[in-house]
């Protein structure tokens, strides 16, 4: 049979539910995948056989009752480890926070187990998500599956590795400047940042609590959809009070036709400074197969978005400084010892724990929010905010999506790029709307002809109106799969054999994971 | 103005992150460079612009019944367990009010 890398959730939750193997069977497999491949992947900071195996045992015992089965019963996924889940440590990828026990689980966990998925590890992140490779995680980086020599993108860098190696299906990610987007076009999967407010943020470890937001990824948008469906398909969450009430019809939306919508193109995006070659290609064909598909191009000017960068990197660093000021040595996390008074305790706890990039965003915050600066930046940025939502509020009085690219380049080497501000630039496309608060989705488009590595596109949709992205991915990725060589020589057409979605990466596909 | 080695010292001492050896003068660099890259977004201080604090609009507080939520409080052995120390029913610390020796 099958190894799991070739099945999508959707394809594993129907197996299972048709008897043709069991939700053991499959955790088994997806076990086995970690095993074979993250020695070379790194994708885990913690793997967790037995929560996986007795979930999978409680779905398995479930359809022996002859109980309905929930919608992705027995579907292995990968959780940021910035997500507490009973059971497991929550690390955050830090120091601070090494031997921290998650005393509770957080509400989109538990969706995610109340939907019938099997939790197979927590993946690693940028250290408390602050970064765009992973590469700041206090224990190890994580490799791309694509080339391993590359970073995955982060900060959720682990669980878009996860979904591209074939390890699991399905993944949870935290996007606050693009944390889902960001790794998702770098390893060539789905990845959306629904609109803020949609999925509860209990018990997710907070970084900027007006930009962040918890999403899924996957290969196909089959699967991204099924996901939000059971992330939120519970209702308002009364824990968390941005938590909103989202319908759950994101599954409807597979597939559906987008004839007669339209799409908005910003030209700036596509002229901008640092954007390759090949992305912009791959970008530009991602536009006319959507003019293909029966949707109407049109040109959108969003004149205020060249502020959003410095814009985000005050609001970002000032909520962080705010948040992560939690962190001193008391309740939980690193503490120093030794120390005589708790000011030094605090302090030397907080130097030790944390590392560099982690003190660099708390120290610009502390600046930025410390007296006479406050007024200067602070107000400036939450203005540039108030402008920037207007324009996209006005482009959608023309357009039903925007199209554009989710990251300037594909996949850099680990270490290519040394200077902190320059790193921030890579978020050039993903940081406008967490300062928007509207939700996107990034779509892999195949690999890019120069760099052999995944190249994608990002549909953006009005606030709450996240159902749009499906159906524009969906149309994304049916072009996709109908261009021959889309996925490089690595991936051969015939075996795709026109299937959608993202595939496994060459180098790992059929490695360890055979359903017996 | 760039900021100084003093200015990045206070900004340590207010943010209780004890910075060492070299820290110091690295982190005056990467925030003077931080700093420059936010300047686009002075010209946004304008008069007649509301700022936007969070994205949703019309959120109002949520508001329950004022009584224990015994399901969710954690116990005490839970509450206590990732604290780097602990004694009895209590986190310890070392002196608030002490000079430093």
């Amino acid at each position: 049979m099958a190894a799991i890398d070739t099945l999508s959730a959707a394809q594993i939750a129907a197996g299972i539910a048709a008897g043709e193997y069991s939700a053991v069977e499959v955790a088994q497999a997806a076990l086995a995948a970690v095993d074979a491949r993250d020695p070379q992947i790194q994708a885990f900071l913690q793997v967790t056989p037995e929560l996986a195996l007795a979930a999978a045992k409680r779905v398995d015992a479930a359809r022996a009752a002859g109980e309905p089965l929930p919608p992705l019963a027995g579907v292995p996924f990968a959780i940021k480890d910035n997500m507490n889940l009973a059971g497991t440590r929550t690390t955050c990828a830090s120091r601070m926070l090494e031997t921290y026990e998650s005393p509770y689980t957080a509400t989109c966990v538990q969706r995610m187990l109340d939907a019938g998925c099997v939790p197979v590890g927590k993946a690693n992140m940028d250290e408390f998500a602050f970064g765009s490779s992973t590469d700041t995680s206090a224990f190890h980086p994580t490799n791309n599956p694509w080339n391993t020599a590359c970073v995955p993108g982060g900060s959720s860098g682990g669980s878009a590795a996860s979904v591209a190696a074939g390890m699991t299906p399905i993944a949870l990610g935290s996007d606050t400047g693009g944390s889902i987007r960001q790794p998702a076009a770098f390893c060539g999967v789905v990845g959306m940042k629904p609109t803020y407010g949609a999925v509860s943020r209990y018990g997710v470890v907070a970084f900027g609590s007006s930009l962040d937001q918890v999403g899924p990824f996957g290969r196909t948008v089959e699967d991204v959809a099924l996901a939000m469906d059971a992330l939120v398909a519970g209702g308002s969450d009364p824990f968390d009070s941005t938590a909103q009430e989202v319908p759950a019809v994101f599954a409807e939306h597979v597939g559906a036709s987008i004839a007669g919508k339209r799409v908005g193109i910003i030209p700036a995006f596509m002229e901008a400074e640092g954007l390759t070659a090949e992305v912009r290609r791959a970008v530009e064909e991602a536009a006319r197969a959507l003019e293909a598909a029966g949707a109407e191009l049109v040109d959108v000017d969003l004149p205020h978005l060249d502020a959003a960068i410095a814009a985000y990197y005050v609001i970002g660093p000032a909520e962080a400084f705010s948040n992560l000021a939690r962190f001193d040595g008391v309740r939980y996390g690193y503490q120093e010892p030794g120390c005589t008074t708790l000011a030094a305790q605090s302090s030397l706890s907080r130097a030790h724990g944390f590392g560099a990039e982690a003190k660099r965003r708390q120290m610009l915050g502390a600046y930025l929010l410390s007296s006479g600066i406050y007024d200067k930046y602070y107000y400036a940025a939450q203005k540039a905010r108030t402008l920037i939502t207007e324009d996209y509020a006005r482009a959608y009085e023309q357009v039903d999506v925007i199209l554009m690219p989710a990251a300037p380049r594909t996949a850099f080497k680990h270490g290519e790029i040394s200077d902190p501000t320059q790193m921030y630039l890579s978020d050039m496309y993903t940081i406008s709307i967490n300062i928007a608060g509207n939700g996107g989705m990034t779509v892999p488009l195949g690999v890019g002809e120069e760099s052999g590595l995944p190249v994608a596109a990002q549909l953006v949709a009005p606030a709450f109106k996240d159902e749009r992205l499906i159906a524009f991915g969906s149309a994304l990725e049916r072009a996709v799969a109908a261009t021959p060589g889309a996925w490089g020589a690595g991936v051969a057409d015939a075996e795709r054999g026109g299937r959608l979605g993202a595939p496994c990466a060459p180098a790992f596909a059929g490695k360890g994971g055979e359903l017996a | 103005m760039a900021l100084s080695e003093d200015d990045v010292r206070g900004i340590a001492d207010y943010a209780r992150i004890a910075l060492e050896g070299d820290e110091l003068t690295e982190m005056c660099a990467y925030l003077n460079d931080a700093v420059a890259m936010l300047e686009p977004v002075l010209a946004y201080n304008l008069p007649d612009i509301d700022p936007t604090f969070h994205p949703i609009g019309s959120l109002s507080n949520v508001m329950r019944d004022d009584i224990p939520d015994t399901g969710r409080a954690l116990g005490i052995e839970a509450a206590l367990g990732n604290a780097g120390s602990a004694r009895d029913r209590s986190f310890r610390v070392p002196s608030i009010l002490g000079e430093e020796e």
